[in-house]
């Protein structure tokens, strides 16, 4: 059985409760109010084949589990314009996208989001640019991950861009 | 005391082959389980040889507890690493250490093996078997060709990451057992491919104010060569066609065949005289025979020469051999006509 430890810190001026409606608050906003929506494509790692000395599949090969739209805090960086590497092959390459989600919203889904999934996110109706999550912030014990100290509330995701013959949503 | 660990009960009651005879047996590790051409080897075989050789030879046991192996090469699609680890997580979802992880340089040059190197130009096609076939019809024969393999060098770092010393030696332990004479060999599609060991580097984390671990890097070359199947030739040699005849071979009785044209013992000689002539030549008689005479018309005397040899007058019967010359000459009782001497010949 899982050991239960309380909370008390802050327990002055704030504490379980205060945390659960300011949350929930926040969720009002970002969820309702701002709803910026992604497409997470959670990779099935079961079905997908992958070769067995580097573990990679040929284009169109990988299998994911059914996408699920979520919902948190879209940046895009900044795109760079540069050469691929030594080939002197320009590139205007996209920047990559931080996904800030609460770990809340995440629970009630019953959803993980985790390192190599695939996000898609829909910049105009007919224009989808898809994502390799580079980062799945699982590790949210620094201070600004927490709120006020109290306990941490949400992830950040840092995700890269792939090319369309890694990963293109079918 | 040091107690013996590898106690073996048993010794080998057949000796191992050596010479010719293990060559034909490496020859059969390469054909098993396939046509009479060697299989490919290509880059993704031989890392997947590396990846077992480091799995299997290069095993580590500390505490009763094997150190993991991340058995694939970790390549840029990232989800792969996170199929690949995921039974020897933490928490927070980061490998736990110990282990141990195989890292390829991308690069493969051409290769240092002196046994393939720049020794024939063009990808000549070389004699490999020759190989029975049969269509159903025709019986013959297949030859096949490969062309030399090309040999590369593959660069390979072995990582083990550990917070023990003791992990660190055990490991150290069974790479230099294992490399003590300086390369090892993997097996690959029933083939001997050489590593060699040349350097270690610590690259452990020390620092005071960050999580601290060791890290030692082992790099290996391995003196591979690439064989591909696609290069194989196969050219149709000798063809034979089998035909089959049935024959009765009972035989009926009371049936024999006849002989035509007749072949007789006995048959008349004639001796015909224009009413111009009365000499006559037989210049190669074709028999031994024996002549009787039968009757003569408009014939007074003859005389009888062989070969060159008189041999009487009005001769009955003559003896002949093969190849004798006769000459008989007539005296005509009229001469201004024709005449005839006929004799029997009997074959003898």
């Amino acid at each position: 059985m899982e050991k239960l430890v309380p909370i008390t810190r802050l327990g002055k001026f704030f504490g379980g409760e205060d945390y659960t409606l300011d949350i929930s608050m926040g969720q009002e906003w970002l969820e309702g109010d701002m709803n910026f929506t992604v497409v997470l494509y959670r990779i099935d790692r079961y079905k997908t084949l992958q070769d067995d000395v580097y573990g990679e599949v040929p284009e169109g090969g990988i299998q994911f589990l059914p996408p699920i739209e979520i919902k948190g805090l879209v940046q895009i960086l900044q795109p760079t314009n540069q050469r691929l590497g030594t080939s002197r092959v320009r590139q205007d390459e996209p920047g990559n996208m931080r996904f800030s989600v609460y770990q809340a919203y995440l629970d009630e889904l019953n959803v993980d989001i985790n390192f190599g999934d695939y996000l898609g996110y829909y910049e105009t109706e007919s224009k989808v640019r898809y994502y390799s999550v580079s980062d799945d912030g699982r590790v949210v014990s620094d201070n600004k991950h927490t709120y006020g100290g109290y306990k941490p509330f949400y992830r950040t995701i840092i995700a890269t861009p792939t090319s369309k013959n890694e990963f293109f949503g079918t | 005391m040091a107690f013996p660990k590898q106690v073996k009960p048993n010794i080998d009651l057949v000796p191992p082959k050596t010479l010719s005879a293990r060559r034909h047996e490496l020859l059969e590790f390469i054909n098993k389980d396939g046509t009479y051409l060697p299989k490919s080897v290509l880059h993704a075989d031989l890392d997947l040889g590396m990846l077992e050789f480091v799995k299997n030879e290069l095993k580590t046991t500390v505490s009763g507890k094997d150190i993991n192996v991340i058995d694939k090469i970790i390549t840029n699609q990232r989800w792969s690493q996170f199929t690949e680890t995921w039974n020897f997580k933490d928490p927070d979802f980061n490998v736990d250490l110990p282990f141990i992880t195989v890292v390829r340089s991308p690069e493969v040059k051409y290769g240092t093996n002196p046994s393939t190197q720049y020794t024939i130009p063009v990808r000549k096609q070389f004699y490999y078997a020759t190989v029975p076939t049969w269509n159903g019809n025709q019986k013959g024969y297949d030859v096949y060709t490969i062309p030399q393999p090309v040999p590369v060098d593959i660069n390979y770092s072995v990582k083990i990451l550990c917070n023990r010393m003791r992990e660190l030696n055990t490991f150290n332990k069974n790479v230099l057992q294992t490399f003590s004479s300086r390369q090892a060999y993997t097996f690959i599609k029933g083939q001997y491919v050489p590593i060699i060991m040349n350097n270690l580097t610590d690259e452990s984390v020390i620092d005071l104010d960050r999580r601290n671990y060791y890290m030692q890097s082992y790099d290996f070359t391995m003196l591979g060569y690439l064989i591909d199947e696609e290069e194989f030739q196969v050219k149709p040699a000798i063809a034979r066609v089998l035909q089959l005849v049935e024959a009765d071979t009972s035989v009926r009785q009371g049936r024999r065949a006849e002989i035509y044209p007749p072949n007789p013992n006995e048959f008349e000689y004639r001796l015909f005289y224009t009413s111009t002539n009365d000499t006559l030549i037989d210049d190669a008689v074709e028999y031994n025979i024996d002549l009787s005479l039968i009757s003569t018309d408009n014939v007074d005397s003859w005389e009888v020469t062989i070969n060159g040899d008189f041999y009487g007058s009005d001769l009955i019967s003559i003896q002949l051999n093969t190849n004798d010359v006769l000459e008989v000459s007539v005296t005509k009782t009229n001469p201004a006509l024709e005449s005839t001497i006929l004799y029997q010949a009997k074959l003898v």
